[in-house]
């Protein structure tokens, strides 16, 4: 370069040995970033989406046998389903009926109802047995019959209910507490009822509609009475003066749960609550009225998804307190085990079926099974589906084992639910229950929210101060050796 | 006492029949619902008011720890309060104690309590009998979770790193079923403190709420003004009796900070609660208040007693038609001279507790007894400190005035701790103490260096440390029924507060940033050297 300039004393001077450090270091960091990516990478399973995707699009499908004696009745009510499945796509989807003549294998355990016509002139009303029913045949010809036989039929398979009617029933658990409560507004000016025959009261009233219930939800019961539970609000007096009235707002806002212990602390448990009020002696009777302010029949309401409440207006007898015993808790037991079973959804019959089972039988536990695990499969899914979205957007989600782990074994009950349908009901609602339980533990995972809280900006905030200033010579020597090479190629390029 | 009680229960129950008689098929008394207020001023002018309210389950038995793994039976409860007996049934707890206090007792000038448990903030202990299908551990666990829920107080702390298993002090107050063996755990949370948000929820576990009866007059606004308060659940069982629940608050007034310029202390229940009883809570079986009347001193209580019973002026709450209202005046005093009262309650035993040593690493406790009977004393010293407070056994020793007496010490529990398991230590011994002289035991500790992470907020302020436990194990002088009161009565100790040494919480990030400056000036420097070019210049002349 110039003259002043001498050849290097040592090897470790020459160009090329300088130039392979350089390019050595750089060689080192090229390499080390996978490393450093891999090790401070937040770890993503991947989940299979598309299974979510697959299951979520076919239909939950069950198959249910029906067995008809008479072979022209088979027949006409074969075509009459037929049409009915194109008009009712709710009935076409889920249920595969087939009309059978004898029962093809005892064993199996599908569903096998059976349909009878009562020869008997006397006999009058459709009658229900245990996945059997019975038309009144008379003396009309079979024709007639069809249409009313197929209405009632697709009624007790797939009970149509109200949007109304869905909003309260509780949503699906294996095991509910049942609390009942017996609330006095004031017992300490008198005329309160300062204790129940509780327990025989449910044995009597209820315990058989909760053994039948068996197959859908265990129970947990208990109880209490409270002497002091003012309501929040003063409820309005009647126009007439003598009677104290609640309408429809106040029955919202009827619930104090500041004031009443109602609250269990013990498990996880859904609870449903059954609550007795009792006004205070200075404020009855309180009636429930109507919008338009006329008295309602009954005094009795439902609280959506979280219970019943009966205000019990107790005759007056001076002032005394007073006990109620079982045969006086008859009809307010009928009431709480109505309300129970509006609050868990057990469809109604038909007007013209007369119910023989306290308003529970085979047809409408059928009827609850499949809908219950139709529920679970679909809340399952949706919570699967809100994962992968999560996740989509979500960059600095991690996913690890635990939550593809929930979110496999969910995917796999759902398949359960699926191949177990056609055959026993209640295997499909234990798979759906769990796939349910599966899924929604992936969704509350507690791992997947860790990197939320410490964002990648904080890793560059900490590690800056040692990779900016480190970065410097290296970019720099680098540079200075582009300078070099271009240098001496013009040079070269001017020495020709 | 015994007697007025069963005078009380005799005539109250009678009355109940009467009453359910007037109403259709009287059911059979399976729930009974007692309070009682009882009001005893002391010697140096404060009001201590204990209010009792008790809830026999008549021949209920607690869960048997067998019969976890299955479903429990239905709870059915008219008085007993449902969230604690659910808790109970759920964990299958035989006997369990809560107290959570706020202040320290004075044992010189309030006497021995009538509730043992007065320690500074929250203690719980509680016998549970062995199960195979969940082990006592898991199930205090679940305990402690539930009464945290229930009544709002911090009880979850008190896990693993609180819970020690002592084998002096803490007796059953109540039957242990002998099927089954029993265990006892134990924690203090000495940094607890009592407030509304503990009462609000005890108030709803009683039957009458506050809304009548002796419980309305709890009015969380003055109680918690006193000079002490605190309150207590405890659950035993007795056989042939029942489960029983007694929920006490106890409050210690005083009425010449009350009364503002007068500096009287004269009370009533205007000045201490600003309530009066105004309705009788229907459900109670017996409501009472009781005062204690002065042994001397010209007193006027208004209005008159319903009853006395020595010095023991007894109301009937259930009597009441009128709004009742108490009041206690000392019409000869114009004002309440604090330096006339004797220490006539001074108590057999004093005991001073300090921590010595300047160092942040070094330390040493100190324990002084003082017998001041003429009596040879025995009692069990029970302490139990945190994981990172380390006792050096070998350097317990025992002095009176001066003079090393360690056979007076015998020990009986020593679990040290360790930092992976985190268990406190347990220190258990029995002292015996000579008459009218004073044992000083002393015994050095470690304060550990713990992880920065394992500092709570504003470490600076320090650790609570628990108050050391003096437990009466026996009495020579007495026998019989006596001498198990004695055994049960236990003294606390102040609580401590223990300096850690506490890093520089920025310090992480220094650290970070003094690192990378070091590591960077390094590896810059060898980078230059390694691909400078050096090369010889010639300086021409």
């Amino acid at each position: 370069m110039s003259t002043q300039e001498q050849e290097p004393t040592s090897h470790l001077q020459s160009d090329r040995t300088r130039r392979l450090t350089v390019a050595s270091h750089w060689i080192v960091i090229l390499l080390a970033i996978p490393l450093w990516w891999s090790v401070t990478n937040i770890e993503r399973l991947s989940l299979p989406r598309s299974r979510v995707a697959r299951i979520a699009n076919k239909q939950l499908r069950s198959t249910i046998n029906i067995l008809v004696d008479e072979g022209d009745l088979r027949r006409d009510l074969e075509a009459e389903f037929e049409v009915r499945a194109q008009n009712f796509p709710q009935l076409g989807n889920h249920l595969d009926l087939r009309f059978i003549s004898e029962q093809i294998n005892p064993a199996s355990s599908e569903v096998t109802y059976r349909v009878n016509l009562a020869k008997d002139p006397q006999e009058s009303q459709v009658t229900l047995g245990d996945r059997s029913i019975s038309f009144p045949a008379g003396n009309k010809p079979q024709e007639a019959l069809v249409p009313q036989i197929a209405e009632t039929l697709q009624a007790l398979l797939l009970p149509p209910s109200t949007s109304a009617q869905e909003l309260r029933v509780i949503q699906y658990a294996p095991r509910y507490r049942l609390a009942f409560t017996l609330l006095n507004e004031d017992a300490s000016v008198g005329g309160a009822i300062m204790g129940w025959e509780i327990a025989s009261a449910i044995n009597r009233y209820l315990s058989s509609s909760l053994e039948r219930l068996h197959v859908l939800h265990n129970f947990t019961i208990e109880s209490q009475v409270q002497f002091h539970a003012p309501l929040a609000f003063d409820p309005d007096t009647a126009d007439n003066g003598k009677e104290y009235v609640l309408d429809q707002e106040r029955l919202k806002t009827f619930v104090n749960s500041a004031e009443w212990t109602l609250a269990s602390s013990v498990s996880n448990d859904p609870v449903l609550h059954f609550v007795l009020f009792i006004p205070s002696a200075a404020r009855r009777p309180l009636r429930i009225v109507q919008e338009n302010g006329a008295p309602s029949k009954s005094n009795a309401f439902i609280v959506p998804q979280w219970g019943g409440i009966i205000i019990h207006n107790p005759p007056d007898h001076d002032h005394l307190n007073q006990y109620l015993t079982a045969p006086d808790l008859s009809a307010i037991f009928t009431t709480f085990r109505t309300q129970l079973l509006a609050l868990l959804g057990v469809p109604q019959f038909p007007a013209n079926v007369v119910d023989t089972g306290e308003g529970i039988s085979s047809w409408n536990l059928d009827a609850m099974l499949r809908r219950r695990a139709a529920e679970n499969t679909k809340g399952s899914l949706e919570a699967l589906g809100s994962i992968v979205k999560l996740v989509d957007r979500i960059k600095g989600m991690p996913i690890k084992n635990d939550v593809k782990g929930d979110f496999i074994e969910a995917l796999e009950e759902l398949d359960q639910v699926y191949s177990s349908a056609v055959e026993s009901p209640e295997a499909a609602l234990l798979h759906s229950s769990r796939a349910h339980t599966l899924s929604s533990r992936a969704f509350f995972n507690p791992g997947m929210l860790a990197m939320l809280y410490f964002p990648a900006e904080h890793t560059y905030a900490v590690y800056t101060p040692l990779f900016a200033p480190a970065a410097v010579p290296l970019f720099v020597a680098i540079v200075r050796e582009f300078k070099d090479w271009k240098k001496r190629r013009q040079d070269k390029t001017k020495k020709e | 006492m015994v007697a007025v009680e069963w005078c009380f229960r005799l005539t109250s129950v009678a009355l109940l029949h009467g009453l359910l008689r007037a109403a259709s098929a009287a059911p059979v008394l399976e729930e009974e619902f007692y309070e009682n207020l009882k009001l005893t001023p002391l010697p140096d002018g404060r009001l201590l008011t204990r209010f009792d309210f008790k809830t026999l389950l008549r021949d209920a038995a607690p869960r048997a720890p067998h019969t976890l793994a299955e479903e429990d039976e239905p709870q059915h409860y008219n008085l007993f309060p449902l969230a604690l007996g659910q808790l109970l049934r759920e964990h299958a707890v035989t006997e369990l104690h809560l107290t959570l206090n706020a202040g320290q007792w004075n044992y010189a000038a309030w006497g021995q309590p009538e509730d043992s448990g007065v320690a500074t903030g929250a203690e719980l202990w509680a016998w549970m009998g062995e199960s195979r299908a969940i082990s006592v551990k898991d199930r205090w666990k679940g305990i402690t979770n539930g009464l945290a829920g229930l009544f709002c107080a911090t009880l979850g702390g008190l896990d693993v790193r609180r819970t020690v298993s002592p084998s002096v002090a803490f007796q059953p107050e109540g039957d242990i079923p002998s099927s089954t063996p029993h265990h006892l755990l134990y924690a203090p949370l000495p940094s607890e403190s009592v407030c509304t948000e503990n009462l609000t929820p005890f108030l709803k576990l009683l039957p009458c709420k506050s809304r009548s009866g002796v419980a309305s007059l709890l009015n969380p606004h003055r109680l918690f003004d006193a000079d002490w308060h605190g309150m207590g659940v405890h659950v035993t069982w007795e056989e042939g009796l029942g489960v029983m629940v007694r929920m006490n608050f106890v409050a210690v007034y005083n009425p010449t900070r009350l009364m503002g310029l007068q500096n009287k202390r004269d009370w009533s229940f205007r000045l201490l609660f600003d309530r009066s009883i105004t309705r009788a809570c229907p459900v109670a079986t017996r409501s009472a208040i009781h005062v204690a009347l002065p042994s001397e001193g010209n007193f006027r209580l208004e209005p008159t007693a319903h009853s006395n019973l020595g010095n023991i002026a007894i109301f009937d709450v259930s009597k009441v038609q009128e709004p009742l209202e108490l009041s206690m005046k000392w019409p000869d005093e114009s004002e309440f001279d604090h330096t006339s009262f004797a220490p006539s309650l001074s108590p057999p035993l004093t005991v001073r507790r300090v921590l010595t040593g300047a160092g942040q690493s070094q330390g040493a406790l100190a324990v002084s007894l003082s017998n001041t009977n003429t009596e040879t004393m025995r009692v069990a010293w029970v302490e139990t400190m945190p994981w990172f407070i380390k006792f050096y056994l070998h350097t317990l020793e025992a002095t009176i005035k001066g003079e090393r007496r360690n056979d007076l010490v015998k020990l009986v529990t020593y679990a040290p701790t360790s930092s992976s398991s985190q268990a406190p230590t347990l220190l258990e011994s029995h002292v015996t103490i000579p008459g009218n002289t004073t044992l000083r035991l002393t015994i050095d500790l470690e304060k550990s260096f713990i992880s920065y992470t394992q500092h709570p907020p504003a470490a600076q302020r320090g650790w609570d440390l628990p108050g050391g436990i003096i437990a009466f194990t026996s009495h020579s002088s007495h026998r019989g029924e006596k001498e198990k009161e004695l055994r049960e009565q236990r003294i606390y100790t102040p609580i401590l507060l223990v300096d850690l040494p506490t890093p520089d919480f920025s310090m992480p990030y220094n650290v970070i940033i003094m690192t990378s400056t070091l590591v960077t000036l390094l590896f810059g420097t060898i980078f230059n050297m390694l691909t400078r070019k050096f090369v010889w210049i010639k300086l021409h002349e």
